[in-house]
């Protein structure tokens, strides 16, 4: 890897990470705006996997889009902790709903941006 | 001064999981056990600070640790493009485990990172 690639790279994150703070910085949120920065990141993930295994994307672009961006923009450790503050707090259900749409979207997400990326290009 | 804050937490949270993948890398068919590591270990300091450190530091230093360096040292999207990998390369079986571990393995880490931070101190200032 060379330098000029490991700082595209941690800027990329440092912007994905911005972006995340600005749309989840409300300290009265509810947990869906973890939900939406982590579908958005799983869908551009999945995009940038599939436009790299169609061949439009080099891997370098692959690793600033899904290591750097999507992986600065999306989180696991805030959807982890506020789960488990839901738990604590007797909010069993939103725990639960808040974990199952992440997962089900999260993934369905970056399956339907894998496809999309190989089916335009492939 | 948080967005800032953010900026620079989310630069180095990012190379710090940048590292633990080349360190561990994985590709084909291999359990993402780098990922799986950041995400737990992620959880678990996160939810100390939230619990022992966020009442005592300013705002911009909680985006700084919180949103920035723990927020894009783990990652979400890492995991859902795994499990669609390995489920169209055929092991369907290993993505769901790794979907589950890494669920369980979170919620377990964050539980037990909120309970180690609430302990008491072993000299505390009111002790």
């Amino acid at each position: 890897m060379t330098a000029l690639l490991v700082t595209v790279v941690l800027v990329a994150g440092a912007l994905g990470a911005l972006a995340r703070y600005l749309v989840t910085r409300n300290p009265a949120r509810s947990p869906w705006t973890v939900l939406i920065v982590n579908v958005a990141g799983s869908l551009i993930a999945g995009l940038a996997v599939g436009l790299t295994g169609a061949g439009v994307l080099p891997v370098e672009a692959r690793l600033a889009l899904v290591t750097g961006f999507a992986g600065g923009l999306t989180t696991f450790s805030t959807l982890s902790v506020e789960t488990v503050q839901l738990f604590l707090t007797n909010r069993w259900r939103s725990a639960v709903a808040s974990m199952a749409a992440n997962l089900i979207l999260g993934l369905t997400a970056s399956a339907l941006g894998w496809l999309i990326g190989l089916a335009l290009f492939g | 001064m948080s967005l800032i804050a953010v900026l620079i937490g989310g630069a180095l949270g990012t190379g710090l999981r940048l590292l633990v993948d080349l360190g561990l890398p994985h590709g084909g068919v291999a359990f993402p056990i780098g990922t799986l590591l950041v995400n737990v270990v992620g959880s678990f300091v996160l939810a100390v600070l939230v619990a022992r450190v966020w009442p005592a530091v300013p705002v911009w230093l909680r985006a700084g640790l919180g949103p920035g360096l723990l927020g894009s040292f783990t990652t979400f999207s890492a995991l859902a493009i795994s499990a669609v990998e390995l489920t169209s390369l055929g092991a369907g079986w290993m993505a769901a485990l790794y979907v589950v571990v890494s669920l369980a393995g979170g919620l377990a880490a964050a539980a037990l990172g909120l309970k180690f931070g609430r302990q008491p101190t072993p000299i505390g200032p009111n002790e």
